[in-house]
């Protein structure tokens, strides 16, 4: 039952975004004199911006919608949720990044600019993802998103190799095109709401939903068809998923762990703000997205089967896991999209997780092909615990989180009767428990190749990496012993959809 | 009603040329001649804004217009020009010959435009989009955009692909004034500035890989990385 909100004014919408912006440019201006500088400014900058973002998830909790800028940001739980799990989940990278970067490098030493710009747009890239999410216009909402990827580009050519400058290069590209007809997908909306809603706040996406099912049914299909190619490019779903493999294989540890556990969320965001709205409404919606989810499931586990690369068998799968959440959010119910939202929180830690232990063994051995780490794997207890834990976790196992949002989503879509979909759903998270055991095996189990890669020399991983790594895997072992925490957060973010629905 | 039908001749012969040069930017080989024709086709659609602005005596329009004079005449070509003049004039031999290319690109427009222009009640969301000479323009922008996917599928070249991103972008950028001409003015600003920095940064990337390999030719790029 949803309960009544009122709407406040408030400037929180306004300082969750701008406060990272403020940081990460004296981190521009600072970061050069001292590593104290930009790694102490991008934490501090992250800890205010966390605070603020707990904040606001309990005055939303306690029921208020937070506006500012007469309703053109606009605060509710699914904003919240974002916002708390990015600012989350960017401290923890940073933690780790302090103790990576400079030790893993590839090709020439960094130099201080380049630790700037790296701490300098990851702050920066934080505060575009709390304007998307704080933002209430439809365009404005593209605008931001689009300025997300500008902002994270960098990041991926961090080393400015020549496989990472190729992968940031598709990266920029494709999601701008993919974006770009998003945009389409927009103005259609907009001008679809033009006759109906007279007045102002054409483009508020609150307002839009209360008129959802008054829209030309063509246009409508048109546009969901262009927020799934745009915004679906974004979030990493095949078949518009071409600059992710290369993208979080070639970017450094931290960024890819920033790109599969935030940055593809975006995507299913954008997505949930905009065909969920439409997806009660029109039976197509829904059965499109859920084939598309079903397509990107199955070949994202399978392509992450094949994989030699560790970085690449994490992307492919998140490939497959991002389509549980659109699959989720595309049903338009309350099951379905508690199950999406639950399921993008649980990805976000899995995913971090799993990627940290990837670079934990790529800095301690040099490598990121498995069939070299095993060399080093046996040395790192910490590390095997977090990548099992992640690895169980990740194929959907009890007692860890994605078990409990799996089973929702499994739940979800035989209540709307689209059982082939489960199947599918429940084959993949079998496949991927395979596909992970088997990974985990040929890294911690299996004896070390006879003439070993000579290049590799173990070295110990730092303890603050290893802080990071135990902190979420802890969160992976507690949300799924106790998934009630995140219930009043996923009520009240599921409840922000469903209420924008209602209305119509 | 003379005025309007006027205006509306003008409108439809500012199309053409646009679209001219659509096929001039998306088809040349030569990379500074198709800076040239993308900077025209840019001119003519900030002149359509114009005139729309004209037609229908809504003077926000002009602001719509002179916003694009700026950012898709002046500051965009001025960066494709800043790189490309950097690069080989000849873009990397793209998947398709001139000649087969130029077949499917015209075959192409031939059966987009003409699909849209007889199906727009599909895509149109008014009835106002859907009569002349929006409908006109309509089927005109997206086949505008149409060239841009082309442009962006088949070239092999990272500048040429850039040119074909800002192909797609000047379609939309066209529907926008068909559907939403009541857009504010500081969201129009909004979205040419990510324009202009996405290609400012892919331009930035193809010429620093061009520096780094000697090529921006990508599937050569792939066949080096695998």
């Amino acid at each position: 039952m949803m309960e009544n909100l009122r709407e406040v004014t408030s400037v929180l919408p306004i300082l969750v975004f701008v406060v990272p912006v403020g940081a990460a440019l004296l981190i521009f201006a600072l970061g050069r004199m001292h590593r104290i500088f930009r790694e102490a400014l991008a934490l501090l900058g992250l800890a205010v911006t966390f605070a603020i973002s707990l904040v606001i998830s309990g005055r939303v909790l306690s029921g208020e919608l937070l506006t500012a800028w007469n309703g053109n940001l606009y605060v509710d739980g699914l904003s919240a949720l974002m916002e708390v799990l990015g600012s989350a989940l960017g401290i923890v990278i940073v933690l780790y990044a302090t103790k990576y970067l400079p030790n893993h490098q590839i090709g020439l030493p960094l130099s201080p600019w380049r630790h700037t710009y790296f701490y300098g747009l990851l702050v920066l890239f934080m505060g575009t993802l709390n304007w998307t999410c704080a933002t209430n216009s439809l365009i404005w909402m593209w605008v931001s998103l689009e300025a997300t990827t500008l902002t994270s580009a960098f990041l991926v050519t961090f080393y400015w190799q020549r496989e990472s400058m190729e992968a940031g290069y598709k990266y920029l590209l494709l999601i701008s095109v993919g974006v770009t007809l998003a945009l389409l997908g927009c103005v259609l909306i907009y001008a679809a709401a033009i006759p109906l809603l007279p007045g102002e706040n054409l483009l508020h996406l609150t307002e839009i939903g209360n008129v959802a099912r008054l829209m030309p049914e063509s246009v409508v299909l048109v546009a969901c068809a262009m927020f799934v190619a745009g915004f679906g490019t974004k979030a990493g779903l095949i078949p518009f998923h071409a600059w992710l493999p290369d993208a979080h294989a070639e970017a450094p540890v931290p960024v890819s762990a920033l790109l599969s556990g935030i940055v593809i969320k975006i995507g299913a965001y954008a997505l949930a703000r905009t065909v969920t709205i439409f997806a009660p409404y029109y039976e197509a919606v829904v059965i499109f997205v859920a084939i598309l989810a079903s397509v990107s499931m199955v070949i994202g586990i399978v392509m992450a089967l094949v994989q030699d690369d560790l970085k690449r068998l994490l992307a492919y799968s998140s490939v497959s896991q991002i389509a549980y959440v659109i699959e989720g959010l595309g049903l338009g119910t309350y099951l379905g999209i508690y199950g999406g939202l639950f399921h993008l929180v649980n990805h976000t830690i899995v995913k971090a997780l799993l990627f940290l232990c990837a670079g934990a063994l790529m800095y301690a051995a040099g490598s990121r092909k498995i069939s070299e780490l095993g060399t080093v794997a046996k040395k790192m207890p910490v590390t095997t615990f977090c990548f099992f834990v992640g690895a169980l976790a990740i194929g959907g196992l009890p007692p860890f989180n994605c078990f409990m949002s799996k089973l929702t989503l499994f739940f979800a879509l035989a209540d709307r009767e689209i059982l082939w979909a489960a199947i599918i759903g429940i084959v993949t998270g079998m496949v991927t428990v395979a596909c992970f055991v088997w990974a985990a095996f040929r890294i911690f189990w299996r004896k070390p190749a006879p003439t070993p890669n000579p290049q590799i020399a173990a070295k110990s991983v730092p303890f603050l990496m290893q802080v990071s790594m135990l902190v979420l895997a802890l969160a992976c072992i507690l949300l799924g012993v106790f998934p009630q925490v995140l219930y009043p957060m996923l009520n009240a973010a599921t409840d922000s959809i469903l209420r924008i629905l209602g209305a119509g | 009603m003379a005025e309007v039908i006027a205006g509306g001749n003008l409108i439809i012969t500012l199309y053409l040329i646009h679209f001219g040069f659509s096929l001039l930017a998306a088809e040349l080989r030569n990379l500074r001649w198709s800076v040239l024709a993308i900077t025209l086709q840019s001119l003519f659609l900030a002149s359509i804004l114009a005139t729309f602005a004209n037609i229908a005596a809504n003077p926000s329009l002009y602001l719509w217009s002179l916003t694009a004079l700026i950012t898709k005449v002046m500051l965009i070509p001025y960066l494709l020009w800043l790189y490309i003049r950097q690069l080989p004039t000849a873009e990397t031999r793209p998947w398709l010959g001139t000649i087969p290319s130029v077949a499917v690109m015209l075959l192409l427009v031939v059966f987009i435009y003409s699909f849209l222009h007889t199906n727009v009640e599909f895509i149109a969301p008014s009835l106002e989009a859907a009569v002349e000479p929006a409908r006109s323009n309509l089927a005109l922008s997206l086949t505008v955009c149409s060239l841009g996917l082309w442009v962006l599928l088949v070239r092999r070249d990272a500048a040429k692909a850039v040119i074909g991103l800002v192909l797609l972008e000047n379609g939309v950028h066209l529907s926008l004034v068909t559907l939403a001409p009541t857009l504010p003015e500081t969201t129009l600003i909004g979205i040419v500035t990510n324009v202009i920095i996405t290609v400012w940064l892919l331009l930035y990337l193809a010429g620093r890989i061009f520096r780094t390999l000697g090529t921006t030719d990508t599937a050569l790029l792939s066949e080096l990385k695998r």
